[in-house]
């Protein structure tokens, strides 16, 4: 799935593009840890951690995009580091769950 | 007296390779303090250097980390002396992931000297969360005679109001897991301490770059030691400093 169209289906907004992503899986999680042990690459990770820290993670975990629920607001540090990694962020007004079902066709991340 | 009781160096990987213990102490002394505490991130190897820095310069230091716990909560761990906080130290990076940091992405983690020489580059994923819970980093801390600190309630990311949705505490109702609850710098103290309940509260500035250093702080009639801590926390004794409006980052 393409950044565009898994934004579409969110009803989201792309706050930090990355047009050559190719997203095959996705993962659901808010804690870092938890993101680190589980989510594998080629992937999307939908949270509400809209921190710093996530970009990193993403960055070793190989995630493609992030998706932050609840339109929660990008730091600007976040936003900077997600440019520089390379790492495509979204913003929706959805929740986790209500996210989660919107891109139920993509298949369960596993590390 | 005054004190900060919330300070990273250069050990923690998001903080700036400025702070040398040397530097730190000498913008804290700057800053009218007369106590500080180092707190690095899940680690306290950069506490020898500053324990030289800050006896040199006769200003009041504590020794702790600041622990991620499972819960991906921020807490401070405070104690008097360096081994305390290195036994504590051994501890949280046995409950640390088995990777190891990445400098490009994390940043660098230099353990120093008292004169900024850097005896190695601690390999450790400091970032990360460790396997230990609030209880569990509790009781340790306590049973060692320290002090155990949730770090910036007032944030929406590894705060335990943020996290957590409220402050946790024991079944048995004569302990606590905190003994005080720090606000961050740039917060209504007005508008928090209502959610706070009857704990102490201190200001701390979370100081990852020296211009940081002891911007806020707080204030108290006693001595500046964990036992003079813990009095005054018990008698809900701190005055805190004015908030500040802009800082440079964390």
């Amino acid at each position: 799935m393409l950044l565009s169209e898994l934004t579409q289906k969110l009803g989201g907004t792309i706050v930090v593009d990355k047009p050559e992503a190719i997203i095959r899986s996705a993962y659901t999680s808010d804690l870092l840890s938890d993101v680190m042990g589980h989510c594998g690459d080629e992937s999307a990770l939908i949270t509400i951690q809209n921190h710093l820290n996530t970009i990193a993670v993403c960055t070793l975990a190989g995630i493609e995009a992030i998706v932050i629920c609840h339109n929660r607001p990008i730091p600007e540090d976040m936003k900077v580091a997600a440019e520089r990694e390379g790492v495509a962020i979204v913003t929706t007004p959805l929740s986790q769950f209500a996210a989660s079902v919107a891109l139920g066709e993509l298949e369960a991340s596993v590390r | 007296m005054k004190f900060d009781l919330h300070i990273h160096s250069c050990l923690s990987p998001c903080a700036s390779l400025e702070m040398s213990p040397a530097a730190i102490v000498d913008a804290a002394k700057a800053a009218g303090m007369d106590g500080i505490a180092l707190t690095d991130h899940q680690s306290a190897r950069n506490a020898p250097a500053i324990a030289v820095c800050a006896r040199q310069a006769g200003l009041g230091c504590l020794f702790g980390l600041e622990v991620q716990t499972a819960e991906e909560v921020h807490t401070v761990a405070l104690f008097d002396t360096v081994e305390v906080a290195l036994e504590l130290t051994d501890w949280v990076y046995a409950a640390l992931p088995r990777r190891k940091n990445d400098p490009d992405t994390f940043g660098d983690q230099p353990v120093v000297t008292w004169d900024d020489e850097i005896v190695e580059m601690e390999e450790k994923l400091l970032a990360a969360g460790c396997a230990r819970s609030i209880p569990e980093v509790a009781e340790f801390v306590h049973a060692r005679g320290g002090l155990y600190i949730a770090a910036h309630v007032d944030r929406p990311n590894f705060s335990v109001l943020g996290s957590l949705g409220a402050i946790p505490e024991p079944f048995e109702a004569d302990t606590r897991y905190f003994d005080a609850i720090e606000l961050s710098r740039t917060v209504h103290a007005s508008e928090w301490l209502p959610k706070i309940g009857d704990y102490a509260v201190v200001r701390s500035s979370d100081a990852h770059h020296l211009c940081d250093v002891s911007r806020v702080w707080t204030e108290a009639d006693g001595t500046f030691s964990i036992a003079g801590l813990k009095d005054i926390f018990a008698r809900k004794a701190t005055r805190l400093s004015e908030r500040i409006t802009c800082f440079s980052a964390n």
